[in-house]
């Protein structure tokens, strides 16, 4: 269990989370996607908090501000969906077309 | 505890969670069901979250447990509310440019890898004996104030936006904002209504409109 | 991490289990005697055989089958619920020298088994593919996160007089008076949050009978048996979680510290399981605003009361 090996699983579960972002067309699945990403990330900043820090407090700290972010997201990514849906009776990232020319 | 006194279970455990991580994460965009795959995602951060106790952040991993499991229930209801196909029964493809998005994600998991390979980084682990969770709560509310009262208010600003944006109220009133939503349609591509919709909510705003004139 | 195992690997589970076994019978006792006192038939002493009749009645009774049901999360969502009780259990102190997992930070321990129990009860309701159980499971979700967050409230105004998470510290720190008198509104919200997400008596509404049954309508046999097992042993480490982080743990005059511990379980316990046939079995809609309008200002309250409590 050696620095190289956590980073190398964190740079995995981004990679995951990218793909699962870009290639799904539900909203929903792309935030899962998106979630992905975040938790390489957390993971990422554990491994180097436990190894190459030293222990410093603010390692933790930025996975506490990325569990914030999370959540963030979370909370209006669903709060949009809502909106959208309500309005526009779509769920898919397909169906936002104003923008398109 | 630092992380190189664990014994070598410690190793094999590490890399049955790491595994079971990338599975179940690859998982989540595989299988039919949604609350199956919301629950998958579940597992991908319960598995990250035990690597991380076995990296000795205690608070960081038992939090994570905490807070993604409420949040992936949640997700799981929204799933089941907002998907057409929520039990899973008949097989949908809902992608688009899959070959596309995978180029990307194996380019920013080899980018990765290589930073992690053949980066260096400096050699300073966890010393043993350190109350982990005692230095974070005191850099939480000491040396980094600002950045926690930051995120305070950031999350209060998403629960009053979050409200806002779903609320059924409207400027118009309560229940307003219901009315001026559109009811479902029968075919989400046409946007065709069912017969006497149209009609209803002509009556409806004619009756609004009545009430504005000074009759 | 630090989980200093004071008992050895092999003993821990034997001990959970134990105090699980004992408890969940116990409840069951407890259960049967209330309901004959408030039916009015009068206790008799075949009220002890009667929990063991009716648990044998279960385990030959023949198990349903429905049509396509997640098999593995139907089988697993009784044996979640019990494993997350047992790890709630472990955490908790039972003398100054003895627990079964000292765990650094096991109020946050807590939260997450109370946040997994309202997982595994959705799962109960949702595998086996059938209306009742899947509307239980959904309108006990809302119950349940609105009970999680007044339980981490209430657990954080626990903590702050001890400077520690750990339960071990928390006990300690009782030495001189009882949370329950330091901070009175914490052991009332306590009790609602530990009813409500053992959904026990009032706030039954993932197995109500107004759903037949609701999460359990298609459970019967040995199914059923292990999800009220589960149920009944989730009681007791609320129960034991109660009596340490609110009635002082192990502190107590003549007798030593787990007997005391055990006879301040028992006593919340029955308070629990009495509650169930007491109060009437609230609405969901009315109990969530409730809860967010009226508990949760109230659980504030209880944190400010202990941190100004915990001022130098």
């Amino acid at each position: 269990m050696s620095l190289e090996a956590v980073l190398v699983v964190a740079a995995a579960l981004v990679g995951l989370g990218l793909w699962g972002a870009l290639s799904q067309q539900s909203i929903v699945m792309v935030l899962m996607g998106i979630e992905l990403i975040v938790n390489g990330a957390m993971l990422a900043g554990g491994g180097l908090w436990a190894y190459a820090a030293g222990g410093a407090p603010e390692g933790q700290l930025l996975v506490i501000v990325a569990m914030a972010v999370m959540a963030v997201e979370m909370a209006v990514g669903f709060a949009l969906l809502v909106a959208l849906y309500r309005t526009r009776q779509v769920d898919m990232t397909d169906g936002l077309t104003s923008l398109r020319r | 505890m630092s992380p190189a006194d664990l014994p070598v279970g410690a190793d094999v455990a590490f890399w049955v969670f790491a595994l079971a991580a990338v599975a179940t994460g690859y998982r989540v965009f595989r299988t039919d069901s949604m609350v199956r795959s919301a629950f998958l995602l579940l597992a991908s951060f319960l598995n990250v979250g035990a690597i991380l106790l076995l990296l000795s952040a205690t608070y960081l991993g038992v939090a994570l447990f905490f807070m993604m499991t409420v949040e992936m229930m949640v997700m799981a209801i929204f799933m089941v509310a907002f998907m057409m196909n929520s039990a899973g029964l008949n097989p949908m493809s809902m992608t688009h440019r899959s070959g596309r998005a995978a180029v990307v994600g194996w380019l920013a998991f080899a980018g990765g890898a290589a930073v992690a390979l053949a980066g260096e980084f400096p050699d300073r682990p966890l010393p043993p004996g350190t109350d982990v969770i005692g230095t974070l709560g005191e850099e939480l509310l000491g040396d980094s104030m600002l950045t926690f009262e930051t995120a305070g208010v950031t999350l209060l600003a998403t629960m009053i936006g979050a409200v806002v944006l779903s609320s059924r109220r409207s400027r118009f009133g309560d229940e307003a904002g219901d009315d001026a939503s559109l009811p479902p349609t029968l075919d989400p591509e046409t946007g065709e209504y069912p017969a006497g919709v149209i009609a209803e909510r002509s009556g409806g705003h004619g009756g609004h409109g009545d009430h504005g004139g000074h009759g | 991490m630090s989980p200093a195992l004071h008992a050895d690997v092999w003993a821990a589970p034997l001990i959970v289990g134990t105090v699980l076994a004992v408890g969940a019978y116990l409840v069951a006792v407890l259960d049967a005697a209330a309901t004959r006192v408030v039916a009015g038939t009068g206790l008799a002493p075949d009220v002890l055989i009667e929990p063991l009749r009716r648990a044998a009645l279960l385990v030959v009774q023949q198990r349903v089958v429905t049509e396509r049901p997640d098999a593995a999360s139907w089988a697993l969502a009784p044996a979640a619920y019990a494993g997350l009780a047992a790890a709630g259990l472990a955490v908790v102190p039972w003398s100054p020298s003895f627990s079964v997992a000292d765990v650094d930070a096991g109020i946050v321990v807590w939260g997450t088994v109370e946040s997994l129990a309202v997982v595994a009860v959705f799962l109960h309701g949702w595998s086996p593919n059938s209306h009742q159980p899947l509307m239980a499971a959904y309108r006990y979700v809302a119950v349940g996160l609105s009970c999680l967050l007044v339980s981490m409230f209430v657990l954080i105004a626990v903590a702050l007089p001890a400077e520690s998470l750990a339960l071990n510290a928390i006990v300690d720190a009782q030495a001189g008076l009882w949370n329950v008198v330091r901070h009175p509104l914490g052991l009332p919200l306590f009790a609602v949050v530990a009813l409500g997400i053992t959904f026990w008596g009032p706030m039954d509404l993932a197995d109500g009978a107004d759903l037949s049954g609701g999460t359990s309508a298609e459970a019967s046999g040995s199914q059923r048996l292990a999800w009220q097992g589960a149920r009944a042993a989730m009681l007791v480490s609320f129960a034991a979680l109660g009596s340490a982080a609110f009635l002082g743990g192990w502190h107590g005059p003549v007798l030593p510290g787990p007997v005391w511990m055990a006879a301040k379980t028992a006593a919340l316990l029955a308070l629990l399981v009495a509650a169930g046939h007491l109060v009437a079995r609230v609405r969901a809609e009315r109990f969530v605003t409730w809860c967010w309008t009226v508990l949760l200002p109230l659980a504030f309250l209880d944190l400010v009361v202990a941190g100004l409590g915990a001022l130098p």
